[in-house]
């Protein structure tokens, strides 16, 4: 359990607050490149740790990303035109580029020199693995780009999609390192009751996760903290001699890995504070060796896994909870534990049904929760590191992003580092 | 001699046992790293949210206790004094 002071310091992201300010220090993504594809495109408004903001690309290609409201009447910039090298505010005229300087202020005499005395806010940018990346802390401490696997494959090997959940953002990194819940809530019927038809089908399956994922329900839980922040290793019983293995990686401040297997695809996620009620989940899906296949790209398509169909205007999800996610009951008794389409969908569905920002000074922690626990207690220390004047040390060796997940089944004998140590080293 | 305790293995809490409750301890004196501390985290959660189900069938002044000293136990692990927290949990025992 958490106590309402740790509850508030890990949940609240606005300017000024601990994590807020943990999180400024951080490059976090903001939008997808394509969403400012061109030079002079319509600009594009975002919430990032509570802040209301605009992006915008420039005739010259930079990305600029400024505050929302112009500073002379509070306008939305949103309106504006994106014309020669600037924002131009449509309600008075004040222009700003990407810097923030505001550049020409036609309602004002020119010999009162007034546009030159004026600017607005405006945060530094990086565009990077297809994602338009955003600093929004102190000048003086920015950080390194984390060396990411996924965002340094060549664009054909990824596929990167961006959905709005109506969640703090905790709640979602809980789900995303959450182990056991994937053996009930993303489970079929048959697979929960573990069926002989069930057991015969994923007998031999080459997949891993079919084959033992769900075939122990009380998987044991081992964590590690490391340079980039945790490795979290979930053990279950496979054969009479073997355990299998599902290493997981939680990268500060929000990113995590879901385990691989040698030979399909990978994924992963980012989840970042839209404000203290609702988060932007990054989910990326990568292949280091080759394009993503056409069967991978049907996979996302069809929403089975961990992307989903959104709104291209606000990101929200098809399936929302305005519509119940479009749960389907006959397909529950039948079918699925859920009836609700796709793992993101199920996920998002239960995290929302907590409510935005969960009161974790009521919940019943058990030890499966290890890893929340662990997740949880290393962010309020890295909170605790930046009000005592430290760096961040992740934020500053963007190498030490360079790992990749694993799932593997082991002599029961082996240690999970000994047997993930080829798997984990990512290779591109 | 006694078994040695590896605070790296988490206490299986099926209870809230004397023997739970102290094995535990025994974890938490031994206890120094982030992962340590972790799973001694873990344990007395497990064991607040057990005393927590039981209080609700039945009013037990002993039983209030120990949900009460494992939630301090829990904090004092929070801020890093596992030997408090220790102690703390043997003051029942």
């Amino acid at each position: 359990m958490l106590s309402r002071d740790e509850d508030d310091r890990l949940t609240h992201t606005g300017p000024g607050t601990p994590a807020g300010e943990y999180f400024r220090r951080y490059w976090l993504p903001a939008v997808l490149a394509s969403e400012v594809a061109t030079p002079d495109s319509p600009p594009v408004r975002l919430r990032l740790l509570g802040e209301d903001l605009i992006a915008f690309r420039d005739t010259e290609g930079r990305v600029g990303l400024i505050d929302e409201f112009c500073p002379h009447r509070r306008a939305s910039l949103f309106w504006g035109r994106n014309e020669e090298c600037g924002l131009r505010c449509v309600y008075h005229g004040w222009k700003f580029d990407v810097s923030g300087a505001c550049v020409d202020m036609p309602n004002e005499p020119p010999e009162y020199g007034f546009d030159n005395k004026v600017s607005t806010t405006a945060y530094p940018t990086r565009e990077y693995g297809g994602i338009v990346w955003a600093y929004l802390g102190p000048p003086e401490h920015v950080p390194e780009l984390p060396k990411l696997e996924w965002a340094r494959v060549p664009q054909s090997h990824r596929h990167i999609s961006k959905r709005r959940q109506e969640t703090n953002y905790l709640q979602a990194i809980e789900g995303g390192i959450d182990s056991s819940h994937s053996n009930f809530l993303h489970a079929s019927v048959e697979a929960f009751r573990v069926t002989d038809a069930y057991r015969e089908k994923v007998g031999n399956s080459s997949n891993l996760r079919a084959r033992y994922h769900l075939l122990d329900k009380s998987p044991r839980f081992t964590v590690k903290k490391t340079d980039y922040g945790l490795v979290i290793a979930v053990r279950r019983n496979a054969e009479e001699d073997t355990y299998y293995w599902r290493l997981t990686q939680f990268l500060l401040p929000s990113h995590t890995i879901i385990p691989y297997q040698k030979g399909l695809s990978i994924h992963g996620h980012c989840w970042v504070p839209r404000d203290d009620e609702t988060c932007w989940v990054w989910t990326m899906s990568w292949n280091p060796e080759a394009p993503l296949s056409a069967e991978e790209r049907e996979a996302i398509r069809e929403e089975t896994f961990v992307h989903v169909a959104v709104d291209p205007v606000t990101f929200r999800p098809i399936r929302n909870k305005e519509n119940d996610y479009l749960i389907d009951r006959a397909r529950q008794r039948s079918e699925s534990m859920t009836g609700i389409h796709g793992f993101a969908a199920q996920d998002q569905a239960i995290q929302e049904s907590m409510g935005a920002v969960v009161d974790r000074t009521r919940e019943r922690l058990g030890t499966s929760d290890t890893a929340i626990i662990a997740m949880r207690r290393l962010l309020l220390n890295e909170i605790g590191a930046i009000e005592e004047s430290r760096r961040p040390f992740a934020a500053h060796h963007g190498d030490v992003y360079w790992v990749r997940s694993a799932s593997m089944v082991l002599k029961r004998d082996v240690p999970f580092e000994e047997g993930a140590r080829e798997l984990t080293a990512a290779a591109v | 001699m006694g078994v040695a305790i590896n605070p790296a293995h988490l206490v299986a809490v099926r209870d809230f046992s004397p023997e739970t409750v102290g094995a535990i301890a025994e974890h938490l004196d031994v206890s120094t790293d982030f992962e340590h501390l972790v799973y001694r985290e873990a344990e007395l959660d497990a064991v607040w949210s057990l005393t927590g189900f039981a209080l609700r069938q039945r009013a037990d002044a002993a039983l209030a206790r120990l949900h009460e000293t494992s939630h301090r136990a829990h904090d004092l692990v929070g801020e890093g004094r596992p030997r408090e927290a220790a102690a703390l949990l043997r003051s029942l025992l």
